[in-house]
Formats: structure tokens, C-alpha cells, sequence
């Protein structure tokens, strides 16, 4: 495989730029690897040409990260002794010593390294889970109503997956429509942080809730092997904890390089890392052909994106702004193999014919380094299942949903959820469920006003009209399943 | 004319001058007499997406809701360029089309119109160079003098203006700058 010394960081992009600050220096299994300050070890390694981070189990296959945000376990390495940290949420710090590790070797959980956790009890009138568009609109709306909030995220930035989207988005005014998504998010941060009355934790993940008393255990990362254990007990629960990326079943789709869309775009988008050079995408709805055209403006070269059905379900203009690219749509196909000696080399796909039977004779070659995965996503309602949310499999929602009122209250009461974690839809959306949420979660402690009613009014009235545009009656009908309605 | 790689055909995000030509995007004669620049609007479906209607300071671009499609009252329209620089789908081209016999007053170019291409790619082309134009199915249709570079800090979104024959001035879509042309197999 060859894992040669290199520099995959992206210097020139049209929409992007990052201040990379003072390089710093890492090791790699005894090699040194320069990082730069604001950078993950995932990312810094996969910039040094470091595709392979761990092994399977059993076969001990190699494998690379998948997700990129904390989410899939295949970026764990061992980091200053400690075995099984997730690397793409670990900020790299000068001096790191990082080895690949076996986990069937891996003496875990007894880390070469004594760990160090501090226990912290704190209050808040509301505890928001997950800093993406939902958690970050929902705190804005509550905010002026005085309550001490606190929102959590595992990532060690705010923004979710607002900050890997480089186009300008779509919607209305009210949803900050003609904004870049990384410019939202700038701004919805920039705005939270004038509110002394809100905490933002990065790096905090929750690991658990406990019943009846309703406590909530976030571990704060402070450094390898140092945590603050965060025990929360807040007046109002609102769970915003995002999707994950489905993947595909096919020969070699644990390969390295082979990876979620969201894991390229946070590669590309976030660090200004080239994720490779030459890729084959997998699904041509929004995720897939906006990728197509994000990874072009990074200077990658993309081979194809294909789609098992005969119609893309993207935006037209989105698949427009790819095919008048030259980056070709190949539709009713599918992936046959990713192929290669430790890490993709190339990938066939072939042809399928309306009961979705590959048809013999058509399959092609494509030289690639990377296969991106755009095949959907699973909304993460693990946190609201252990809180006690009744929970059901709408299939227009992408899976396990939260029942919820109008007022995206959960079926348990002062726990509230919105955006992908409700059910899989776009970003425009999760804002403003995401405000639905946060104004309801003040106005139900008695901390709203005539002012914020009149907000929630609009805003409920907002996505009722959206959601009656074509692509998203689906989702209405997905919502209708799952709708708890008020008592009167 | 190259050949086309992957499926064609609007369900795969390749729109034709007969799709637009049906959904009216397609200014009638009498219009293009007028000799302002106008946009040719790319945008066939019901989406909810309002900033082109909302950027238009003369309402030529309306919408029945905002989930709607835009439509466009020509005669309304000054060629502002607004609502191509707004829009997020980059589905805006604004067409002058008796640019060369009206304003350029260049000999051999009185049959050129002027083609202004939303463009978020590096590098960014120069004015006077020579770009490749693409149709919209990435089929190339020749090069181009680029005559104007401009990006107003508001949208963010460089427009790119390309002098091309009348006969090909629908059909751009796409440019490129010669260096970067990327290998492909």
C-alpha cells in the first residue's frame, strides 16, 4: 500500500480557507508527523497519507474512519498509551505519540496511562445535546428568554455539518437562505456567544442518562486521558444529536479509503484535506451530487457518481451544476467491488435492471482512491431511546424516530428533539425545528413572551409550507405517524 | 462535439434547450430586440427556494409561494444580474444577446452575444483570456474570450462573462480555464 510521506492538504479553494497557525509535530508509530493546531489526529494523519488506522476483530482486516464526527469506531488508535481513542475527534497536541492498534491484542481497558477524571455537578434551566444546526438554532431561541443553557457537542467545533458546506443554501430569508452553510454556522455561533447565559462544551460527549432522577453524564475531553465528568441535571432536555451514514454491502466496503460522504466532507471541508484523488461516489441524491461538486472545488477528480434508481433524487440544479462539469451521473448502477492491497485502488460498478439485478457484461473499471458512500443516513436516537422517548420506524424519517407534538416535544415530558435526530431531512429544516424546540422549551418553563409565541407561530407555519413542496410531502407523511397531538 | 459519460437526460441533471424552451425560461425574439441582458433561469422544479425573487429590485421574478418555481415577466426585467449572482443552485445565466453589434463594437463580432456564468471554481479566469465553454451536459462547445470578471463581496459568487457566437449563446452553461484542464482517462 505504501504509505509514503505526503501532504494532502488542499492550499487553494475557491469558497474555503483555513488558518492553519505554527505547525507542530506528532508521531506516528515511531515516525514524525507534522500537524497543524487546529486539526484532529485523524486528520492530520490521513493529510501524512495514513489511511489504515485499525483492524477488524476477527480477521484483522485494516481499516480506515468512516464517519469523521465521533460516530463509527474506526479511527480508534492508541494515543500517549491510552488504547481506543477516537482520533477524528481528538485535538492534536505537539509531541502525541500515536500507534495503530490490534484491538484483539489491546490490553484495554487497562490503559498505560493512569486516567483522570474529575466529577462536576452542574444545573441548567436547559441542556441541548449536539451543536449542529437543530442544537445552535434551538439555544438562539431560547436564549433571550434568560434560562441557563447549556449545549454539548463531542466534536471540538460547533456547527455540525453546517461548516463542510461550502454552497449557498437554499429556503427563505427566515432559514438564511443564499448563505453559505459554513457562513451560517459562523454566524449562528458568533450570535450564541454574545449570550453569558449560554455554554457551549465542545469535546462532551454524553455517555449516559439515568432515570428517575434524570441525570445526564457528558465527559468532557480535556486531553488524552483527562475528563471531566459532567453530571447534568436540567429543568429541560433537547436532544439534537444529528444522523449517521449508512453504508453499502458490497466486497471491499471495509477498505480503507472507502468512507462516508460526511467523513470526505469533513476531510475536505473542515481540515483542507484531499481525502484522495480520484473517487467513485455512491448515490446521486443532494449528498452525493453536492459532494460531487465540493470535491471538485478541492482539486479532486471525480470518476463518477452513480445511483441505483432511474431518477436522481437530488435538486436539479445541483445535478445540474455536476454534469455541466463533465462529472457523469450513472443511474440504474450500482457498485460491484472495491478492490485493492490494503487500501482501494479501484472499484467496478456494473449496470441493473429494474428489480435492481446487476446485468452481466457491463461492468467498468474505475482507477480510484477513494469510494464515498451517499446512500443516506440513520437518524441517532440512541440517547432519547435510554431517556425514555417513545420511539417508532417511519421509514419516510430515515428509521427510528421520536414521536413528538408540534412543539417538538418527545412523548416524555420537558424533552424535547429536532433536526436529523426527529428524522432525516436538510439543514434549512433543523434550524427551524430546531427554534420550534427552543422557543417551546422556554415558553414551557414560563419563561417565554408574547413575542417568542408569535416567533414558534411563524416558524411552525414555516415548515408546514415547505414541507408541502414536492421533494418533502414525504416527509410530512413520515411526521403524521409519529405526531402526538396536544391535549386540549 | 465530445460525447457525453453517463446517463443522459433531465433525471440525470442534464437539462436541454427543449426543457427550457417548453418552461418559457427562453426570451421570445421581440424581447432579445430590446438589447438588455437577461437571465436564462434553469430552474424547472417546485423547490423551496426564494433568493432570486427576493434579490429582483423591479419583481420580475415571481413565485405563487415560496415553494414554488420562479417565473420571469421579461418585460419587467433590467439585466441587473442580481438574481444570478443570488441564486444558491448557480442556475442563472444572464444572456446579451446583440451584445457584439449593440455595445462591443468589435469588427467580426456583430453576431457575438456576451454570457455571464456563475462561477465558484479556482482558478479564476482573467479578463482576456481564452476559457473553454461547455453546454449543459459538460459537452464542449469551443473557447471563449473572457471579456468580464466581477464579484460583488455581497454574494460571493464571481461571474464570469464570456463572448460567444449568438448561435451557441443558449447553450453555454459551463466554463473552464485552459490550464486546469484535468487529465481524464
Amino acid at each position: 500500500m505504501g504509505e509514503s510521506m505526503q501532504d494532502r492538504r488542499i492550499w487553494e479553494h475557491p469558497v474555503l480557507s483555513w488558518d492553519r497557525g505554527t505547525p507542530l509535530s506528532i508521531s506516528y508509530d515511531g515516525r514524525s508527523v507534522t500537524a497543524y493546531p487546529n486539526e484532529t489526529v485523524a486528520a492530520a494523519l490521513y493529510a501524512a497519507g495514513v489511511l489504515a488506522f485499525t483492524r477488524s476483530s476477527y480477521l484483522h482486516r485494516p481499516r480506515g474512519p468512516f464517519c469523521m464526527i465521533g460516530k463509527c469506531s474506526q479511527c480508534m488508535m492508541r494515543v500517549d498509551g491510552v488504547p481506543h481513542v477516537r482520533t477524528c475527534i481528538l485535538p492534536v497536541e505537539d509531541g502525541m505519540v500515536i500507534e495503530s492498534e490490534d484491538p484483539h491484542d489491546s490490553e484495554y481497558p487497562t490503559p498505560a496511562r493512569e486516567l483522570r477524571v474529575e466529577r462536576q455537578e452542574l444545573s441548567y434551566d436547559l441542556a441541548i445535546i449536539g451543536a449542529g444546526p437543530a442544537g445552535l438554532s434551538a439555544a438562539l431561541a431560547a436564549a433571550p428568554s434568560g434560562m441557563r443553557i447549556a449545549v454539548l457537542d463531542q466534536s471540538p467545533y460547533p456547527g455540525g455539518q453546517l461548516v463542510k458546506q461550502t454552497h449557498k443554501f437554499f429556503g427563505t430569508k427566515e432559514s438564511f437562505a443564499g448563505t453559505r452553510g459554513v457562513d451560517i454556522a459562523r454566524n449562528l455561533i458568533s450570535m450564541l456567544r454574545e449570550y453569558p447565559n449560554v455554554e457551549l462544551h465542545t469535546t462532551t460527549q454524553v455517555i449516559g442518562y439515568y432515570p428517575p432522577e434524570g441525570v445526564l453524564i457528558a465527559a468532557r475531553a480535556e486531553g488524552v486521558g483527562r475528563y471531566k465528568l459532567m453530571y447534568i441535571r436540567a429543568g429541560r432536555y433537547l436532544v439534537a444529536t444529528g444522523a449517521m451514514e449508512r453504508t453499502l454491502a458490497f466486497p471491499g466496503n471495509d477498505l480503507p479509503g472507502v468512507m462516508g460522504a460526511g467523513a470526505a466532507q469533513t476531510l475536505m471541508n473542515v481540515f483542507g484535506i484531499k481525502p484522495a484523488d480520484d473517487v467513485l461516489i455512491i448515490g446521486a441524491g443532494n449528498v452525493g451530487v453536492i459532494v460531487a461538486y465540493q470535491a471538485r472545488q478541492a482539486g479532486i477528480n471525480v470518476r463518477a457518481v452513480i445511483d441505483i434508481l432511474p431518477k436522481t433524487a437530488a435538486y436539479l440544479v445541483h445535478a445540474a451544476k455536476i454534469r455541466r462539469l463533465r462529472i457523469p451521473i450513472f443511474l440504474e448502477h450500482t457498485i460491484k467491488g472495491a478492490y485493492g492491497d490494503g487500501a482501494v485502488e479501484s472499484a467496478v460498478i456494473y449496470q441493473v435492471d429494474r428489480s435492481f439485478r446487476p446485468i452481466e457484461g457491463t461492468e467498468k473499471e474505475l482507477k480510484v482512491d477513494g469510494v464515498w458512500m451517499a446512500v443516506g443516513l440513520s437518524p441517532s436516537v440512541e440517547l432519547l431511546s435510554k431517556m425514555g422517548a417513545r420511539i417508532k420506524f417511519v421509514p419516510e424519517l430515515g428509521g427510528y424516530v421520536p414521536y413528538r407534538t408540534k412543539y417538538m416535544e418527545t412523548s416524555v415530558r420537558g424533552v424535547y428533539v429536532a433536526g436529523d435526530a426527529s428524522g432525516i431531512e436538510e439543514a434549512s429544516t433543523a434550524m427551524m425545528e430546531g427554534k420550534i424546540a427552543g422557543l417551546s422549551a422556554a415558553i414551557s418553563a414560563g419563561r417565554g413572551t408574547d413575542a417568542m409565541a408569535e416567533e414558534r407561530r411563524k416558524a411552525i407555519e414555516w415548515l408546514d409550507l415547505f414541507r408541502e413542496s414536492p421533494d418533502y410531502r414525504r416527509i410530512k407523511e413520515g411526521v403524521s405517524k409519529v405526531l402526538i397531538q396536544e391535549a386540549a | 462535439m465530445s460525447e457525453v459519460e453517463g446517463t443522459i437526460g433531465i433525471e440525470a441533471g442534464i437539462v436541454t434547450l427543449e426543457d427550457l424552451r417548453r418552461e418559457g425560461r427562453l426570451p421570445p425574439p421581440e424581447v432579445l430586440e430590446r438589447g438588455v441582458a437577461l437571465p436564462i433561469i434553469d430552474c424547472l422544479e417546485d423547490i423551496p427556494c426564494t433568493p432570486c425573487r427576493d434579490v429582483c429590485p423591479t419583481g420580475a421574478i415571481t413565485m405563487k409561494t415560496m415553494i414554488n418555481r420562479p417565473e420571469i415577466n421579461w418585460d419587467a426585467c433590467t439585466g441587473c444580474t442580481l438574481c444570478a449572482q443570488a441564486c444558491p443552485g448557480l442556475a442563472i445565466n444572464i444572456v446579451n444577446y446583440h451584445f457584439g453589434r449593440r455595445s462591443l463594437r468589435r469588427p467580426g463580432y456583430e453576431d457575438y452575444a456576451l454570457v455571464m456564468l456563475p462561477y465558484e471554481l479556482t482558478p479564476i479566469p482573467k479578463r482576456g483570456e481564452v476559457v473553454m465553454v461547455f453546454d449543459r451536459a459538460g459537452r464542449q462547445l469551443g473557447e471563449a474570450e473572457v471579456f468580464s470578471v466581477m464579484k460583488s463581496p455581497k454574494f460571493g459568487t464571481v461571474m464570469v462573462g464570456v463572448l460567444v457566437p449568438q448561435s451557441i449563446a443558449f447553450e453555454v452553461k459551463g466554463v473552464e480555464v485552459k490550464r486546469r484542464w484535468p487529465g481524464r482517462r
